[in-house]
Formats: C-alpha cells, structure tokens, sequence
C-alpha cells in the first residue's frame, strides 16, 4: 500500500503540481484547501504525512499545526514562502517536523518525504533505557514506569538516536544528517526547536534536563544509563 | 607615590567634574564667593570707620581733660604764688597732684606725671612726680621734645602699655606748666583705651559673624531659588532624555502661564508633532514590510508550481523532440535565474524596510572562506581560474552572521571568476584585534575609477557586452555592501585598467564594537603568488 500525502494549501495549482509530482514518485495525494478541511482529512483519510503551507485563509499553517499535534504524531513537513527567522521558528515550536522553503525543486521535496517516511533507525536493542525513562523500540514506545509518554515519531527517532549511543556527543549537523535526513548544512534550528520539545514531554523538568542533555559549544547527549539493554535483536 | 598623586588628581577631579556638570554647584559657589568678596569689603571699611571714629571721640575728650587739668594745675601754681612774691613749690605741686587727678575723670585714665624739662637753671627745683605704677618709658623723647618746642599746644601720641600678659593700646597726652621760679614742666596724662579696644573688637566680631551669616544665608537662598528655577528645566532635560529613548508618551507637566509653563507647552507640542511623525514611519515601514512579506508570499506560490511543472516537463526531455527538449531547458534555466532575482529583490527591499537583523553566531571565517572556495572551484575551474588561500590571521572566532558573510564572499568571489580573465584568484584573510578582513583580488582587466564609482550601483554592470556566468543579477555588490553596513563594517575597492581587482569586507569581531584600521592594506600584496605574478607568466590555464 503506497504512502497517503495529505496536501494542505490554498493554491489550488500549486496544491495539484504538488499531488502531480507526489504521484509520479508513487505517493497517494490528498489535497485540502484550507485548516479546516484538512483537519477533516487528518480523520477521515489518515494520511501517513502532511505537507502544510504556512498561509492559509481562515485558520493558519502553524494554528493548524499545533491542532494537528493535539491528537496526532504524524509527520508534517511545512511549506514556507519565508525564510525569515520568527516563522521557521513559530512552525517548528507548533510541531511541524520539518519545513521545505518555496520555491523548491521536486527532488528536495522528494527527498524531505522520504526521510520522514522511512522507517526508524534499527537499534540493535530493542528496550533501551536512559535515566528513569525506557525505550521500547519495536513497540516505538517510551516510558516512565508505568506511564506512557506520546512522542511523535520523530521525537521518537531523535531519542532514540542519542540512547543509542549513550557515551557519544551527537553535534547539530550529525542529528541533522541522522534524524533529519540532511546530508549538506541544514538549518541548526530544527534541531534546538525539537530538542526543545523533546525534553518538555521526557524530562520532569525541562529547564534541568537529565535526558537529553547539552554539551556546551559541542550538542547534545543522551543521560547516563541506568539499566543496561536486555536483549538483542 | 604615583599612586599617591593620582588618588589626589582624583580627589581634584570630583569637585571639578560637579563644577563643569551641575548648574546649582556652580551657580551657588559663584554666588557666595562674590557675595563674601563684596561683605568683606563692606565689613571692612565699617570696621575702619568705626574704628577710626571711636579713636578720635576718644582723643578728642582726652585732650579736652589734658586741656582742663593743665589749665587748673597752673592756676594752682600761679595762685601759689604769696604776696611776698615766693612760692612754696612742693605744696603747690601736692595741690596741682590732686587737682589734675579729679580733672582726669574719663575712664582708662591711668596716670600722670609731671616732669621737669630739662635743661634750665632756676631759682627753685619742684620734684618731677609721678602717679604711682606708671612706666615713664611710654613718654617718649619725641613726645617730650615736641612739647618743648610748643609750649603753648596740647600733644598727644598713641602708645602700647604692656600690662600682666598682654599690651593694650593707650594714648598719653601732654601740656606744658610753668610753675614760678620753678622753671618749666611738663605735665602728661596717661589714658588706657581698653575699653575702647575692646569695645572695637566686639563690633568687630560681630561684623566677622553677621558677614558670615549673611553670606551663608544668600547661598542658602541661591540654592534654593536656583533649584526652583533650574527644577523645570531638569525635569525637561530627564523627558527629553525619555523621548530619546523610545518612550514617545512621556510629556512635561504644564500648569501656571509663566515661562516656564510656556516651555513645557512648546516642548510638549514639540514632542506631539515627533510621535506623530515616528508613528507615521513606523506604520510605513511595517506597511512596506508586510508588502514585502505578501509579495513574497505571492510570488513564491506561483513560482513554485511553474517550477514544480518544469522540473516535470525536464525529467521527461528525453521523450520530446530537440527543439522541446531544448525549450525546457531553457525555460528551467530562466526560471532558475528569475528565481535568484527575485531573492535578491526581496533582501534589497527587506533592507531598504530596515527589516534585518542579524542572526550572529561564533563563526570561523576562514573555515567559511574555504567552504566559499570549494563551492565555486568547478566554475573556477571551467574559467581556468585557479583559487587560491592566503591566511595571514583571522583563525580566531568572530561573530557575524554567516549567511550574510558567506553571500558577500560568494559574491566577490563569483565577480572574480566572471572578470578574471583566467587567472589565479588570490583571497586573503587577516585580522588584527579589533576586525577582520577578507579580501579577493583579481589579475583581470580591472576597472577605470568611473566604473569603481558605480560598481554598488542596483543593476549596474562593468561591461554589459561580458557573459555572465554566475549568474549575476546586478544587485550582488548593493546587497553585499548593505551585509557589510548591518555588520558594522563596510567594502572597500581597488581597480586599475589591467591590473585587476580587489574587493575587500571588512567586518568589526562583533556588530557591536568597533574598529579603526583595516587589518589588510589595499590591494594586497599576495605572497605566494609574488613571483609568478611579477614576471607576468601567468594566464590562461596556467594555473594549478
């Protein structure tokens, strides 16, 4: 079964050259014109990724985003006609996954799909734990004892990639590269925005974090591991 | 000692630092020092005058009693005188004695003496004599000789009396006698001015304490009336300050109709019409802002789709016929160029909004530099170009942002290729402690000073008749020059007509701080290259 891309923009002919290019790769598009009929489709269709233009008409790109998040990890990448700081920022903090800047080329968008579609990282564990919290990877869950933490996927994915090498300092551009799928200088933002998030679902408390931990002028790492892996894969 | 003396030029400082800064210290010191200059002389010749007058009452009643004593005492004598014609001299005297002590009613009178003038024979001798305890020594000889020579005149001279511990001043006055068959005498008396002295030196202080007071008061009330005249004038200052700052709301109270009031109005007024104004550019430039956001927006919407459908279009050319195929091309080339245009005009008119702010990290330019390099080595090499590094410093971090940094060395780097005749492009790099530069100098055909002038001009190009193979859209160096300014630095740039060019940025270590001298003179002189480059060998595919 071929990937569903749920296509939010208001530009009716841009909106179907996108679902051109999209079906021409073999994704299956849906298209939706403005927030609310994409809120529709995030229920009706269950699209496996959200493309997301940041202007709409009515309700907002990074409104509907931050909707989209209340009750859905899917993967959403935003279209920006932007490349000015605040609303990169305000898209990435309201959940978006990643963003592509227009005008872009077919491949660029192609590949910033494939990234987010692919599946996870292959741990060579399957639990994980760091600190207090455990990493089940088949099941792509995390928890804290008994409760459930909800990451989307790649929240997830970024998690999983500092546990995995819990004595290793990653740098921005290496999750970048990694999580990201970014093989040339990426913008570092998008690691510091998810980061950011990350520790305010992990962490009891995000300003002291334990978990994903900063390494001055280096990255970031994974907390010191308690119990070591159980079993391999 | 160094120490010593700088602590005290700092000591000196702080008195003159509020002299030179505040008005009340100025205008409240000035005010008292004149005011004691103009009592002390006042006070002065009060004091003089008094002085005077009290000296001379007393001389007067002095003399006038010298005058009655003498008159009484030679009446005694001449009464003295029997009808026989003899005169018992002693008797005579015992009776002048105390008729001249009754005369010497005044007080400070200390004594008298009568004295014999020397230096005459007569019939009788009367003993000279004397009040007891009085010194003579305070009858001088010139006291003596000018009542010898005036018989007939009152005298008087002032004189110190030394008493227990201290001297006071007196006066002695003096008459002469003539006593029958006794020859001529001289009678003085001897008056103590304490009373005088001290009566002096009462008013004296006085004076001393009411100057003191008096002055006091003038620069308690200069102090005062000055702070409520300056009062306004400071609050007006600490607004004016405030409206400087950025808090447009801030007004100066108004009330009564003097002319303090009428300055707090006209000031208000002033401050109305400025807010106004700021407000009005303020909404223009967000107005421009948002335009530029919208155009961005909307152009970039339909770009994307054109783009989008060309890219189709390309990946199928092999499908079409030559002349399609062909058509594709060149349509996804333009699109590309009308792309880069249209991110050009969009960061010139952010910049012209005044919409840019630095996004400023720790960045190591040289490492950027070298990443510029690799970026445009192919194209480099294509033109026959070789790229070539001179660090001379700069390995230091600095804080600029680098996209913008990088677009400026693309730039010169880009016009290098495009203007360099095949030759080596040499970048330097040097830094000293306050700013850092990157320069690319070209062996090309240089430019004639007119065309220096206009090289930041928008849409302006050295040769329009050149290929261009950067893809220039004539807003490069405009941009790059605007990069530089929002850094705090600027571009500087050398060119002669075949000699080649020289671009140089020079950027401040932080926006913030600033910096006098470029670290690289201009053109420099490139070291590696020296040799080669005299002997003029280089050219087209000679480089590495």
């Amino acid at each position: 079964m071929t990937a569903r891309i749920l296509v939010v923009d208001d530009d009716v002919a841009l909106a179907e050259m996108i679902s051109i290019v999209l079906r021409g790769e073999g994704y299956t598009p849906v298209q939706a014109f403005d927030g609310p009929a994409a809120l529709a489709h995030l229920a009706d269709s269950t699209p496996d990724l959200i493309l997301l233009d940041v202007m709409l008409p009515g309700l907002d790109g990074i409104e509907v985003c931050a909707r989209i998040r209340e009750t859905s990890g899917v993967p959403i990448i935003m279209l920006t006609a932007k490349g000015d700081t605040t609303d990169v920022v305000r898209g990435l903090e309201s959940g978006a996954d990643d963003y592509v800047i227009k005008p872009f080329n077919p491949k660029e968008l192609v590949a910033r799909i494939k990234t987010r579609l692919r599946p996870s990282i292959d741990g060579a564990q399957q639990v994980i734990t760091i600190c207090d919290v455990t990493i089940d990877v088949p099941a792509h869950e995390v928890r804290r004892g008994e409760q459930r933490i909800s990451l989307t996927p790649l929240e997830f994915d970024l998690l999983l990639a500092l546990a995995l090498k819990p004595q290793q300092v990653f740098t921005r551009e290496m999750l970048l590269e990694q999580v990201w799928g970014y093989h040339y200088k990426a913008d570092t933002r998008l690691v510091n925005v998810h980061v950011q998030r990350l520790r305010a679902k992990v962490e009891i408390d995000a300003d002291a974090p334990t978990i994903v931990q900063t390494v001055r002028g280096v990255g970031y790492r994974a907390g010191a591991v308690v119990g070591q892996a159980l079993t391999e894969s | 000692m160094g120490a010593a003396w700088r602590s005290f030029v700092s000591a000196a400082k702080a008195p003159v630092g509020l002299w030179r800064t505040s008005l009340l210290t100025r205008t409240v010191v000035l005010t008292v020092a004149l005011s004691g200059i103009g009592v002390t002389i006042i006070g002065g010749y009060m004091s003089l005058t008094i002085a005077d007058n009290l000296f001379s009452s007393r001389t007067n009643q002095v003399l006038s009693e010298t005058a009655w004593a003498a008159s009484t005492a030679q009446s005694l004598f001449d009464n003295s005188v029997s009808a026989a014609g003899t005169i018992d001299v002693e008797t005579a005297n015992t009776a002048a004695q105390t008729a001249i002590r009754s005369a010497q009613s005044s007080p400070g009178g200390s004594g008298f003496a009568i004295l014999r003038t020397p230096g005459q024979i007569t019939a009788q001798t009367m003993t000279s004599s004397s009040s007891a305890g009085l010194d003579l020594s305070v009858v001088s000889t010139a006291l003596r000789s000018q009542v010898v020579s005036q018989p007939g005149a009152l005298h008087y001279q002032s004189i110190t009396l030394e008493g227990t511990g201290q001297s006071r001043p007196g006066i002695v006055a003096s008459a002469s006698l003539q006593v029958p068959s006794a020859g001529a005498y001289e009678l003085y008396l001897i008056y103590d001015l304490a009373d005088v002295q001290s009566t002096l030196t009462a008013i004296q202080q006085t004076l001393i304490a009411g100057s003191l007071a008096l002055v006091l008061t003038i620069g308690i009330v200069t102090f005062f009336v000055v702070r409520l005249a300056i009062g306004p004038v400071r609050r007006a200052a600490q607004t004016a300050e405030r409206l400087a700052q950025g808090f447009l709301e801030e007004r100066l109270a108004e009330s009564g109709q003097d002319v303090i009031a009428v300055l707090a109005r006209s000031f208000n007024k002033m401050a109305d019409s400025l807010q106004t104004q700021i407000v009005r550019l303020a909404n223009l430039s967000q107005v421009q802002q948002r335009f530029v956001s919208d155009v961005s927006h909307e152009l970039r919407t339909p770009l994307t789709t054109i783009r989008l459908a060309g890219d189709v279009l390309y990946s199928q050319r092999k499908s079409f016929n030559a002349e399609n195929a062909r058509t594709v091309e060149l349509l996804i080339t333009q699109i590309e160029r009308f792309e880069i245009m249209l991110t050009d005009l969009l960061e010139m008119s952010r910049y012209d909004a005044g919409a840019v702010a630095l996004e400023v990290d720790e960045v190591n330019l040289v490492g950027l530099v070298e990443d510029c390099m690799d970026q445009l080595g192919a194209l480099a090499e294509q033109k026959g170009s070789s790229l070539v590094l001179e660090v001379r410093g700069g390995y230091g971090d600095s804080e600029v942002d680098q996209r913008r940094i990088r677009r400026v060395v693309l730039n010169f780097l880009g016009n290098a290729i495009d203007h360099g005749e095949g030759k080596p492009i040499v970048t330097f790099i040097d830094s000293n402690e306050e700013a850092v530069a990157i320069a690319v100098r070209d062996w090309g055909l240089g430019m004639s000073s007119d065309e220096v002038e206009r090289v930041f001009d928008r849409f302006w190009r050295a040769d329009p008749s050149r290929q261009r193979t950067t893809g220039g859209t004539g807003l490069g160096l405009a941009i790059a020059q605007e990069d530089a300014i929002a850094h705090g630095g600027r571009i500087e740039v050398w060119s002669e007509v075949g000699q080649g060019t020289c671009f140089m940025l020079v950027v401040p270590r932080n926006p913030l701080s600033t910096w006098r001298e470029s670290p690289l003179a201009m053109p420099p002189e490139s070291e590696s290259l020296a040799g080669i480059l005299e002997s003029g060998v280089v050219g087209k595919g000679d480089s590495r």
